[in-house]
């Protein structure tokens, strides 16, 4: 029941994000509302239950199964996408490789930044 | 049994009608493609899961179904990446302490990282002459899937190719991490799964987890605040450079 229960508060906190997302018109999806309520919520409560482990573990570990079904997509769309396969494939791949390096180097200047005022205090 | 041999006949067609080989098919190729991940000792560029979205299609490509019908089976899979993402709150509370200590990190770097995975690769897209529509589909490939998809309904563009730049992205996101990381000198773990969140959605934030339970926090947080900055800019973004929307 440790399980159902968790899945149950998790639907619970997704009711709320989708309701907040399609009351106010946010182009935001209701599973990421949930997200912050669910996490605005456990920090207002200070703990979190172990049924929200118990059914959060898994489903986080079976993420990348759950975009299976839209993913495998790709590989049947060949000949829509004839003569742009080239342009898509360098767009992502580059894009992807110089959006990384900008944000570990954002990221790490920044962070060091903070750690180096925090020395010093 | 002439009858008998006219039902095993229709059999794929029936079971195709019904979401039991769908997901019996995802849930196998998973399995498989995380299994063989760890038989060729668990490589940086190849991640379990596109081993396991190539093995899918080829057991697609192979069965006497096509995609339509098997993504009519698997699509219930896909509803639960509602709760699964609801569920990312739970580490991001748990790892609470390290991102309260970064928090000026985090929102400073955050709007041009995420402007930037965006624009890249529209920017490239554009510039090698692909169509507007092909554009639209990969501006949201940095978005965790249900909000993706969202973005994907408003500028337009097809679901199945942004779904599939998803996976390349995740992927070559993983992949450029490992591969840069060191050459830079970074070893922070929170600045590592920030950068797989912000980068590599779902897919990025699965391998910084497997890094620690703090760059899952950081990768948590990169993936929201990805989520939810892009699904406001985007679309200002597509309105002011008057790219058509549907």
């Amino acid at each position: 029941m440790s399980m159902l229960r968790g899945f149950l508060l998790l639907i619970l906190f997704l009711l709320v994000g989708e309701s907040l997302s399609f009351m106010l018109d946010w182009p935001i999806s209701g599973s990421v509302i949930g997200m912050i309520t669910l996490t605005t919520w456990l920090m207002l409560r200070g703990h979190v239950s172990q049924d929200l482990v118990a059914a959060s573990q898994p489903l986080i570990a079976f993420l990348t199964m759950l975009i299976m079904p839209g993913v495998v997509g790709v590989f049947f769309l060949g000949a829509q996408l004839a003569g742009q396969w080239l342009a898509i494939a360098i767009s992502l791949i580059v894009g992807t490789l110089l959006s990384v390096l900008t944000t570990l180097l954002l990221m790490n200047r920044f962070t060091r930044a903070v750690s180096e005022s925090e020395s010093h205090d | 049994m002439t009858d008998l041999a006219l039902r095993w006949q229709t059999l794929p067609a029936h079971l195709a009608d019904t979401p039991l080989l769908s997901t019996a098919l995802t849930l196998f190729a998973f399995m498989l493609g995380a299994r063989l991940f760890q038989v060729i000792k668990q490589p940086g560029w190849c991640p379990p899961i596109l081993i396991a979205s190539s093995l899918l299609a080829l057991l697609i490509w192979v069965l006497p179904i096509g995609y339509q019908d098997y993504y009519q089976g698997a699509a219930w899979l896909m509803l639960l990446l509602g709760p699964a993402t609801v569920a990312l709150g739970v580490p991001l509370y748990q790892q609470f302490h390290h991102i309260r200590a970064l928090w000026r990190p985090v929102l400073i770097t955050l709007p041009p990282a995420a402007m930037l995975a965006a624009a890249y690769s529209v920017a490239l897209a554009w510039w090698l002459g692909a169509s507007p529509n092909v554009v639209a589909s990969l501006a949201p490939k940095s978005v965790t899937a249900p909000i993706a998809l969202g973005i994907t309904e408003q500028i337009g563009g097809s679901a199945s190719l942004m779904m599939g730049g998803l996976l390349i992205t995740g992927v070559v996101a993983t992949l450029a991490i490992s591969l840069l990381a060191p050459r830079l000198g970074v070893t922070d773990e929170r600045v590592i799964g920030f950068t797989l969140g912000v980068n590599g959605h779902a897919i990025g934030t699965v391998r910084a987890f497997e890094i620690s339970a703090a760059a899952g926090a950081f990768a948590s947080l990169g993936m929201g605040l990805t989520g939810i900055f892009t699904a406001i800019f985007l679309p200002i973004a597509w309105q002011l450079l008057a790219f058509p929307m549907p």
